[in-house]
């Protein structure tokens, strides 16, 4: 009989607990959409030229500039990215090595994003001398993304069935030959579904590039070596310096953008997983 | 059968494999006739399929795996230092246990081996396809639908495409590791006859379990046998086909083929 | 055809020492990316640790590291004093108080998506997770700011910013990690375990408590780590609920700073040895880090041992 109490009572807690954690979640939601969603998908705001001191700014350059900079991310880390997961999942083999740079991954991976944001503003921005730009943004982006990128690369590499390679290999293909007309192809969908969700983070992160790229920009960036102000790093420079009379405003818009932004990503990246896995990874039909 | 010297293709001598420490085959010997068939049959576990591995060198893909004695073929030993063995997997074709045809088209499967060689010219690459489509007994079927996903057809039609993308490169030998454990009787029917009209050409070794399939489809057959858990396998019998099955000379290859042990 | 055949292999056979060659090359700039790994922390800790010598040096360790005397000179940064200790402390006390709440609840959640749930709800669950974690930080900053801070200081009658306001931050932060890790170690487990402490009379929270909860122990504390590590690392959230003082905290209501938000808060302005002590926090950050890493590396070699 008393255990059975116990029982219930964990019960209820354990149910209480789960439904903590969604109502969290669906408070913040509800609350940063109340609050912004009107602003965010007003076109004179997400179309709109900021302003330094005056009320009525737009976003328009930090949107342009947040999506710059995830281009030159991807375009920086994924070849890395893919390079290194043929040689985890295809070539290394066990050993102090693979160990090693395992140990670095990790690292990387749990290292806090303010230390790479100053690694960054140390190396390309004063070092290299670029000064705030979306290059150094990217650079410094590319190595923070580099441990869940080429995991989730690695992770679409290994899924290609092995036979596939050894049917290849037996056709007198080379290793190289193997891995670049059977191995990649068969992943890239995978690969490709997988570089979704880090856009997503990408876009969201802000203490490795508020010293990087820069805060604060009034025309659209050009070229990669011009200073941007990705949303997420602007929406904190408008809040704490609060140079503008509207900036609870344009906080709330930017915010709601973000957030709406950011979830897409993910939704998208579901939706494009979903069909990969249903689609490709059946691999030979058996009976 | 025609009456006629019989030369070998292949010659196993003394083979022996390792995997790190354990000791896979132990000193295995025996001939691959040119143009016939041999069987490889056993029990599950007795290094059958380890053992046509050897043959085109495709162990050497594993890590640990160490190798003594000799493969020759056609009077050369594919282990020897130096041998090109991208170019004995080409002479040396091989076809797996479960179809595995490239997420690619018909077409582009078949076409697969021989663009490695460098061939471009499409016109003799579309004759390579439909030679080798029609020499695996698929053409009929596939001929309409070359641009679709090998992956779409049948297993059995798997297989078979999978039997064409080794033709198309021209092999001399064929190894088919289990050809027909994943696939249906009437499609195995299919492949079995296949490999009789493609005796003509090639010279085959396949390894099954099943032993009416041995029995029906090979010239020669080779018996391995693991005695005790944890030993290597050995060859055990090694003969023309029928005097095997109906007069085996061991007493441990008859109590196997008449389903006593194994 | 045969001849055509012929060719192809003399052919492959002619080129077997360019494809060794190429073979080789391409093994080589494939190590070459996955090194990049390496170059990286290298490259990290090299530049993090340059940028702070002149500190640690002009300083010293005790000035720098283990006093609470933090009073910068923008103009002269020479004539300031940084000693970093308030925010070392301002860091432990925040993730404190961030993994009293987020380590029963994290831990809690994915119980109920392992053990508790019907399928349908432990999926919802576990995609609200991965939307929480999807969540950037400034969005939750600012939902802290407009929220929290004015709700605590109804509550409790001071500024609404400080250690408490930051550690309900961090769990929103640390919370995800935690759940997330917890889950799979939990379904990692083996189902017969289970089945053979219900068949034994168990009920369901004894099976949990008493069975799967301490089989699970390493990897829950692995998860609770890494769940420690985001909330030492967060910075733009608690930035902007904190209250950026330099005061060491005592009162859970107290304004303060940690590592993280004094570096994000002071580089924008800081110069010479002022931005350097600034490289000397980001220093702390990664040695603390890496010591987490390790950590983690051991108890998983344990759990491998075990």
């Amino acid at each position: 009989m008393k255990g059975s109490r116990a029982d219930k009572a964990a019960t209820v807690v354990f149910w209480a607990l789960g439904l903590v954690t969604i109502a969290l979640l669906a408070f913040i939601i509800i609350e940063i959409l109340a609050r912004g969603f009107l602003t965010a998908i007003n076109p004179k705001f997400f179309l709109g030229k900021p302003e330094a001191i005056k009320a009525g700014g737009g976003i328009f350059p930090m949107i342009i500039s947040s999506l710059y900079l995830a281009a030159l991310t991807i375009l920086i880390s994924l070849p890395i990215a893919i390079g290194a997961a043929i040689y985890m999942a295809e070539y290394a083999k066990k050993g102090r090595l693979n160990n090693f740079i395992r140990f670095c991954l990790d690292s990387l991976a749990t290292l806090p994003s303010i230390v790479f944001g100053l690694f960054g503003l140390a190396l390309f921005v004063i070092y290299f001398r670029w000064s705030y730009c979306l290059l150094a943004g990217a650079f410094t982006l590319a190595i923070l993304n580099l441990p869940i990128l080429l995991r989730s690369t690695e992770e679409a590499i290994k899924l290609v069935p092995n036979t596939y390679r050894e049917a290849s290999m037996c056709l007198g293909a080379s290793r190289w030959t193997t891995i670049r007309q059977v191995v990649i192809p068969t992943a890239l969908p995978g690969i490709m579904t997988s570089t979704i969700l880090p856009i997503g983070r990408i876009m969201g992160e802000s203490a490795a590039i508020v010293y990087t790229t820069g805060l604060f920009i009034r025309n659209i960036p050009i070229s990669p070596f011009d200073t941007a102000a990705p949303l997420a790093g602007y929406i904190w420079y408008a809040q704490s310096e609060a140079l503008v009379p509207d900036y609870r405003q344009i906080v709330n818009g930017g915010a709601a953008l973000l957030l709406i932004i950011v979830f897409a990503i993910y939704f998208l990246a579901r939706w494009a997983g979903n069909r990969y896995q249903q689609t490709k990874l059946l691999g030979p039909k058996m009976k | 059968m025609p009456e006629e010297a019989l030369e070998n293709k292949m010659v196993i001598k003394d083979l022996s494999m390792y995997y790190t420490d354990f000791k896979a085959i132990e000193d295995v010997t025996f001939d691959v006739p040119a143009r016939r068939i041999t069987a490889l049959i056993g029990p599950s576990g007795c290094g059958k399929s380890t053992l046509v591995r050897c043959l085109n060198r495709m162990n050497d893909l594993i890590e640990g795996v160490r190798v003594e004695g000799e493969v020759v073929l056609d009077s050369e030993n594919v282990y020897q230092q130096g041998f090109d063995t991208i170019g004995l997997r080409r002479r040396v074709g091989m076809v797996f246990q479960r179809p595995n045809p490239f997420p690619k088209s018909i077409y582009e499967n078949v076409a697969y081996g021989p663009k490695l060689v460098g061939i471009k010219d499409k016109e003799e690459l579309d004759f390579i396809v439909e030679d080798s489509l029609k020499k695996a007994a698929l053409w009929h079927e596939v001929k309409t639908i070359l641009r679709e996903s090998g992956q779409n057809l049948s297993g059995g039609q798997q297989q078979r495409l999978c039997i064409a993308r080794v033709i198309a490169v021209q092999p001399e030998v064929i190894l088919f590791d289990e050809p027909c454990s994943a696939i249906d009787p009437v499609a195995t029917q299919l492949i079995e006859d296949l490999m009789a009209e493609l005796k003509e050409n090639f010279t085959m070794v396949i390894v099954t379990h099943n032993m009416q399939q041995a029995a029906r489809v090979s010239d020669f057959t080779a018996f391995m046998l693991v005695q005790e858990q944890g030993q290597p396998g050995r060859l055990i019998e090694y003969g023309d086909t029928n005097t095997m099955f109906t007069n085996p000379s061991d007493e441990r290859t008859e109590r196997y083929i008449t389903g006593r042990f194994g | 055809m045969r001849a055509r055949g012929g060719e192809a292999v003399t052919g492959a056979c002619f080129k077997g020492h360019a494809f060794a060659d190429r073979e080789n090359r391409v093994k080589v700039v494939m190590l070459a990316c996955a090194s990049v790994a390496i170059l990286a922390i290298l490259l990290i800790f090299l530049f993090i640790f340059r940028e702070s010598l002149p500190s640690i040096r002009e300083l010293g360790v005790k000035n720098l590291f283990f006093s609470t005397d933090w009073r910068p000179n923008v103009a002269d940064p020479k004539a300031g004093h940084y000693g970093m200790l308030t925010f070392i402390w301002g860091t432990l006390l925040t993730t404190f108080g961030a993994m009293l709440i987020s380590t029963p609840l994290g831990i809690g959640a994915a119980v109920f998506i392992d053990q508790v749930a019907p399928d349908s709800m432990a999926r919802v669950v576990r995609r609200g997770i991965e939307l929480l974690a999807g969540i950037p930080s400034v969005v939750i900053g600012w939902f802290g700011l407009i929220l929290l801070v004015p709700a605590i200081a109804r509550v409790t009658g001071t500024s609404g910013y400080g250690v408490a306001a930051a550690s309900l931050v961090l769990v929103v932060m640390a919370l995800p990690t935690i759940t997330t890790l917890s889950a799979e170690t939990l379904k990692s487990l083996p189902a017969e375990l289970k089945e053979a402490s219900v068949a034994m009379g168990a009920t369901r929270w004894q099976t949990i408590y008493k069975v799967l909860l301490p089989s699970a122990r390493e990897g829950l504390l692995i998860a609770v780590i890494l769940g420690m590590g985001r909330a030492i690392g967060e910075t733009m959230a608690v930035q902007m609920v904190i209250g950026n003082a330099r005061a060491f905290a005592v009162s859970p209501f107290a304004r303060t700073s940690t590592l993280t938000t004094r570096i994000v808060t002071d580089t924008g302005e800081a110069s010479g040895i002022f931005r350097s002590a600034l490289f000397a926090q980001a220093l702390v950050l990664l040695l603390i880090a890496m010591v987490l890493i390790i950590l983690i590396r051991v108890i998983s070699r344990k759990r491998e041992a075990a």
